[in-house]
C-alpha cells in the first residue's frame, strides 16, 4: 500500500495555478501592446514603465490611460463574473447555473434604462450616476429572487433557480417597455450598454469593483470546503455538520454582489460565469478549494482575451465583448449539455 | 305682348338653367400637381389646407413660411416655435401614428426620407392622402428641402426670402473663417457609445462651414461608431458634444478623460457643449447651428464661448 | 443509561403527516431496527435524530445532551448518517467523497475539508474496510449503484461516530451488495461497540440481525421490543393493514415474515398460493 495516502488528492496543486497565472500576464500584456493605434513593443514598455514619460505623448496615453485601465477592467469584470458563476453552481449544485440565470443581470440593464430614461445618461449625465442605478437594479433583483424562493427561512434552490428566470424575464419586459419611450441616441446607447462594454471608468468605480470582488473572494474561500460538501445534497451536507442555510444564504449575496458590481460596470456580458468555472473543473477536478482561486485567474484572462479579439477582428470598430464571450459560450453550453457531465445533475 | 314676355321667360329660364349647369359641372375644389424632392407627382387644393407635418424639421419650415396656422397636426417632438406645442400631436417621426393622422382629414402631409418609415408614406399614399417628401443632403439639401415645401405650400416667395437670408447670414460665417486655419474638430452625437457625424451627414457640411475639419472625414458611414483609442490617434483639438436636451447642465468632460493629456482637445479643455436641435434638424435654424459651431470653433473671432 | 433518547417528540409536515408523540431510548452498543409501513414516519424520525429538522415538541438527547443545544459540527461527531442512495453532483473521486466524512473531525474555523495525515489514514482504513480501496481515484458518477452504496458506507465509517443511522442501506443494491453491506455493518457494529439504528421497510432483515425493534405506524410507536415479541401477526396486521402470516428462521430462530394477498381485494382473479398459506377464509 501506498505509505501516503491518496497522493493524488492530498497534493496541493500549485502548479496549474502557475499556468493560469502565466496565461493572465500573458493576456495582459497582449492587451496593453495590441490596438487601433499602433504601438510598437519598446514603445509600450516605455509608455508603461519609465517614469518622467512625457504625458502628451499619444503612445502614453493610448498604452497607459487607456489600454491598461481596460485590460484591468476586464480582468476584475471576468474575475468577478466567474466566481459569482461559480458559487451559484455550487449552491444550486448544477453545473449549468449562470449569473444571467439569477435575474441579476437583467435587473441591472432595468437600472440602466430608467437612468437613460429619466436623461441622467448619455453625454451630460453622470456616469457613475449610472453605474449606481444598474447596481441598484441588480440589487432589487437579487433581493426579489430570495424573497420568493426562500421559505420558512430555507432556501430551496430548485425554487431559486425558477424564481431567478421569472424575476430575470420581468425586468426584461420592463427594458423592453422603456426602450420604446428612448429617443434614438439614447436607445444606441442602452443597446451598447446591454451587450456588454469595457468604456472607460473612474478610478472610484474601479475601486469599488476591486473591493466587491475581494469581498467576494474571502467568502467564497472561506465556505469553499462546505461547498464541496453541498455536492453530495443538502440532508447529507447537514448531516455531516455543515450549516447548509448559512452557506447558501452568504454565498447567493456575495455572488450576487459581485455579480451586480461587475454588471454595472461593463453591462452584461453573458456565458463567463457559466464557462469559466466549468472549464477550471474540467481543468483542476471539482474541488472548490482549488476552483475558487482557478476560477478568478481564468475568469480575467478569458474576458481580457475576449477583449482584445472585439477590438480586433474587426479594426478599426469595436465589436461589444459579449458578441465574443456569446460566441464561445453558445457552443460550449451545447456541448456541455449534451455530454454525461453536464447532463448528470438535471 | 306674347313676344317680350316669352322672351323674358325663356331668358331667366336659360341663365336658370345656365347657373344649375354650371354648379352640376364644376369642379368642388380648384386643384395644383406638384413634385416632391423624391420625384413623386401629387396634387395638392388650391387655398387653404389642412397639414400634417411629420418631423420636427419640417414643422419649423411651415411655421418660418408663414404657413404655421395651416398646421392641424406635429409630431410629439416638435418643440419649435413655441406655437407648435399646441397643435394636435400624432405621434413619434419614427412612430407616427396613422390613425391619428387621417382622423385629422388632412390635405398634404410633410414628411422626410431622413426619418419617417416608408411603409407610413406608402399607406397615406394609398389612402388617398397627399404626401410631400423632403430629402435633405447636406446643407445644400436643406436649402433645397425649403424652396420644396415653399412650392407645395405656395409660399415660394417666402421661402426664397429664408434661403436667401440664410446663405448670406452662413456666406458671413464662411467669409469671417476663410482666412483661419480649420482646427481638427470631433462631433459626437452621443458619449457612450462614442457615435461622431461622418461626412454624409449635414452636420459634416456644417462644420466645414463653420471653418473646423471634421476628423472622421474618412469614413463612409453616417454615424460611425469609434473607440477611445481611435480618438486619442486622430487627435482632434475640439470635442463638440450635441446636448439633446434644453438648458446645459454640466459640462461635458468626463474625469477619466483628463488624463489622456495627448488629446490637444482635452489639453487645452476645450470640450463643448453645443444645443443639438439647431444642429441636427434639418430646418430654418440652421444657421444658428452653423453660428454655435463657428463659435465654438472660432471663438477669437466670435467673442468669448463658454469653454469648461 | 441509554445513549440516544427521544421524548416525546412531535413533527408534522405540511401534510400533517410526520411523527405524534413519540419517545422511545436506545442502550449503547444496541442495534436498533425501526420498522413500519411507507410514510409511517422513519425517515422523519432519522431525520429528527440528525437534526436535520427540528421537533416541534418534544427533545432529543444524545449521550445525554440535548441535540438542540448541540451545534452540527459536535452532533456529526456522534451521529453519522448512511442515506438510502447517494448522488454528487459534480464529478468527485472516491478519495475525495470518503475524506468528506472527516469534516466534523476538522480543526479551526477555515475547515479544511480533512484533518490531514490522520484524517487520510482514517478514510484510507474506510476504503478497504470496505473492500473499495482499489477504486480511489475513479469519479463517484463512474461506479455502479452497489460500488457507490459501499463509498457511502466508507465516509459514514470514516466519521468515526459512535451512533450510525443507517435509512434502508440496502434498498437499492442487489443480493450480493446487499450481503456485502450488511456484513460490513454487522461487523463494525460489533467491533466498534457502537450503537447503530437501522430504518427499514425490510421486515426479515430487521428481525433477523437487530437486537431490538420499533414498529411505526402513523407517526406513532406501535409496540417496541425483541423482534420475537414484535413480529406477530397481531401487531403487524393493524400497522399494515393486510394479513401477515409468521414463522421461524431454520438457522436463527428469528421471525420470518410473509404477508397474504387478500382474495377479496382482488376478486375475480385467481392466484396461486404456496402451501403453507392458509385459506382466504381466515381473513
Amino acid at each position: 500500500m501506498d505509505p501516503t495516502p491518496f497522493p493524488e488528492v492530498a497534493r496541493w496543486r500549485a502548479f496549474p495555478l502557475l499556468c493560469l497565472a502565466g496565461i493572465l500576464l500573458l493576456g495582459l500584456l497582449l492587451s496593453v501592446m495590441v490596438g487601433s493605434v499602433s504601438v510598437a513593443p519598446r514603445e509600450v514598455m516605455r509608455a508603461l514603465f519609465a517614469s518622467g514619460t512625457d504625458a502628451q505623448d499619444p503612445a502614453v496615453a493610448v498604452v497607459r490611460y487607456i489600454r491598461l485601465p481596460r485590460a484591468i477592467l476586464a480582468g476584475m469584470v471576468g474575475a468577478a463574473l466567474a466566481l459569482a458563476g461559480l458559487g451559484f453552481q455550487a449552491i444550486s449544485r448544477n453545473p449549468l447555473a449562470d449569473p444571467a440565470v439569477l435575474g441579476v443581470s437583467s435587473g441591472a440593464s432595468f437600472g440602466v434604462t430608467i437612468a437613460t430614461l429619466l436623461g441622467l445618461a448619455g453625454p451630460f449625465g453622470n456616469p457613475a450616476v449610472v453605474t449606481l442605478f444598474a447596481f441598484a437594479g441588480a440589487l432589487l433583483a437579487a433581493v426579489s429572487v430570495y424573497a420568493i424562493a426562500q421559505v420558512e427561512g430555507r432556501l430551496p434552490i430548485t425554487t431559486l433557480l425558477l424564481s431567478g428566470v421569472i424575476i430575470g424575464l420581468f425586468f426584461t419586459s420592463c427594458v423592453m417597455l422603456i426602450t420604446a419611450l428612448l429617443a434614438a441616441a439614447e436607445l444606441q446607447g442602452v443597446v451598447f450598454w446591454l451587450m456588454g462594454n469595457l468604456a472607460p471608468v473612474g478610478r472610484r468605480t474601479l475601486a469599488i469593483l476591486a473591493i466587491t470582488l475581494a469581498i467576494g473572494v474571502l467568502v467564497l474561500s472561506r465556505h469553499a470546503s462546505r461547498l464541496n460538501l453541498l455536492a453530495l445534497g443538502e440532508e447529507q451536507a447537514l448531516q455531516l455538520g455543515v450549516e447548509a442555510e448559512r452557506v447558501k444564504r452568504a454565498v447567493f449575496v456575495a455572488s450576487a454582489l459581485i455579480t451586480g458590481a461587475a454588471i454595472s460596470t461593463a453591462g452584461s456580458i453573458a456565458f463567463v460565469g457559466l464557462i469559466v468555472p466549468h472549464a477550471a473543473r474540467l481543468l483542476l477536478g471539482p474541488d472548490n478549494r482549488r476552483l475558487v482561486p482557478a476560477s478568478v485567474l481564468l475568469g480575467a484572462a478569458f474576458l481580457m482575451l475576449a477583449d482584445l479579439v472585439a477590438r480586433s477582428v474587426m479594426a478599426p470598430a469595436e465589436l461589444p465583448v459579449g458578441v465574443i464571450t456569446s460566441f464561445c459560450g453558445a457552443p460550449l453550453f451545447v456541448y456541455l449539455l449534451r455530454s454525461r457531465q453536464g447532463g448528470e445533475a438535471l | 305682348m306674347r313676344d317680350a314676355a316669352g322672351r323674358r321667360w325663356i331668358m331667366g329660364r336659360a341663365v336658370l338653367g345656365l347657373l344649375l349647369w354650371l354648379c352640376l359641372t364644376a369642379v368642388p375644389v380648384r386643384a395644383t400637381t406638384t413634385t416632391d424632392m423624391l420625384g413623386r407627382t401629387l396634387t395638392v387644393p388650391d387655398g387653404p389646407m389642412r397639414v400634417v407635418s411629420l418631423a420636427p424639421s419640417l414643422t419649423e419650415i411651415v411655421f418660418a413660411l408663414g404657413r404655421g396656422d395651416w398646421l392641424v397636426g406635429v409630431t410629439d417632438f416638435c418643440d419649435y416655435p413655441p406655437e407648435a406645442r399646441s397643435k394636435p400631436k400624432v405621434g413619434g417621426s419614427m412612430t407616427p401614428d396613422l390613425e391619428r393622422v387621417v382622423g385629422l382629414r388632412p390635405d398634404l402631409v410633410l414628411a422626410t426620407a431622413e426619418g419617417n418609415p416608408r411603409d407610413t408614406v406608402a399607406l397615406l399614399t394609398r389612402l388617398r392622402i397627399p404626401v410631400f417628401a423632403v430629402k435633405p443632403d447636406g446643407y445644400a439639401g436643406i436649402l433645397a428641402s425649403l424652396q420644396a415645401v415653399g412650392r407645395a405650400l405656395r409660399a415660394e416667395a417666402a421661402a426664397a426670402r429664408l434661403v436667401r437670408d440664410i446663405q448670406g447670414r452662413v456666406g458671413a460665417i464662411r467669409h469671417a473663417v476663410a482666412g483661419e486655419r480649420h482646427p481638427r474638430v470631433l462631433y459626437l452625437v452621443w458619449t457612450d457609445p462614442l457615435i461622431a457625424a461622418g461626412p454624409t451627414t449635414y452636420i459634416h457640411d456644417l462644420i466645414e462651414m463653420a471653418g473646423g475639419e471634421n476628423v472622421v472625414r474618412e469614413r463612409s458611414v453616417p454615424y460611425p461608431r469609434l473607440g477611445w483609442e481611435e480618438v486619442v490617434g486622430e487627435a482632434p483639438e475640439v470635442i463638440l458634444v450635441a446636448s439633446h436636451r434644453n438648458g446645459l447642465e454640466r459640462p461635458p468632460i468626463r474625469e477619466v478623460w483628463r488624463s489622456w493629456q495627448s488629446v490637444p482637445a482635452v489639453r487645452s479643455g476645450r470640450i463643448i457643449a453645443v444645443p443639438g436641435d439647431t444642429i441636427h434638424r434639418p430646418g430654418p435654424r440652421v444657421v444658428e447651428g452653423v453660428e454655435r459651431l463657428a463659435r465654438a470653433i472660432h471663438p477669437e473671432v466670435f467673442g468669448r464661448m463658454e469653454a469648461r | 443509561m441509554s445513549v440516544v433518547e427521544v421524548q416525546g417528540v412531535v413533527f408534522r409536515y405540511r401534510t400533517g403527516r410526520g411523527v405524534e408523540d413519540v419517545s422511545f431510548q436506545v442502550s449503547p452498543g444496541e442495534l436498533l431496527g425501526v420498522v413500519g409501513p411507507n410514510s409511517a414516519g422513519k425517515s422523519t424520525l432519522l431525520r429528527l435524530l440528525s437534526k436535520v429538522m427540528a421537533p416541534q415538541r418534544g427533545r432529543i438527547l444524545i449521550e445525554g445532551r440535548d441535540i438542540a443545544l448541540l451545534s452540527r459540527v459536535a452532533l456529526a461527531r456522534q451521529v453519522a448518517v448512511l442515506p438510502q442512495e447517494f448522488h454528487v453532483a459534480f464529478p468527485f473521486r472516491v478519495a475525495e467523497v470518503v475524506l468528506m466524512g472527516r469534516y466534523p473531525h476538522a480543526a479551526g474555523t477555515w475547515r479544511v475539508t480533512h484533518d490531514g495525515t490522520k484524517g487520510r489514514a482514517v478514510a484510507l482504513a474506510a476504503l478497504q474496510a470496505t473492500g473499495t480501496a482499489h477504486l480511489a481515484n475513479r469519479r463517484v458518477d463512474e461506479l455502479s449503484g452497489g460500488e457507490r452504496q459501499l463509498v457511502s458506507l466508507a465516509r459514514a465509517l470514516a466519521q468515526e461516530a459512535s451512533i450510525l443511522l443507517l435509512d434502508e442501506p440496502t434498498a437499492h443494491l442487489d443480493l450480493r451488495h446487499q450481503g456485502i453491506v450488511l456484513s460490513i455493518l454487522l461487523a463494525h457494529h460489533r467491533e466498534r461497540r457502537g450503537t447503530t439504528i437501522l430504518v427499514s421497510h425490510d421486515l426479515n432483515l430487521a428481525a433477523e440481525h437487530c437486537d431490538r425493534l420499533l414498529l411505526i405506524a402513523g407517526g406513532r410507536i406501535l409496540t417496541a421490543g425483541r423482534p420475537e415479541e414484535v413480529i406477530t401477526p397481531r401487531n403487524l396486521e393493524p400497522a399494515y393493514g393486510c394479513p401477515v402470516t409468521v414463522e421461524r428462521h431454520p438457522i436463527s430462530g428469528r421471525p420470518r415474515v410473509q404477508g397474504i394477498l387478500n382474495q377479496r381485494v382482488l376478486p375475480g382473479i385467481a392466484w396461486q398460493h404456496s402451501s403453507d398459506v392458509r385459506e382466504a377464509g381466515r381473513s
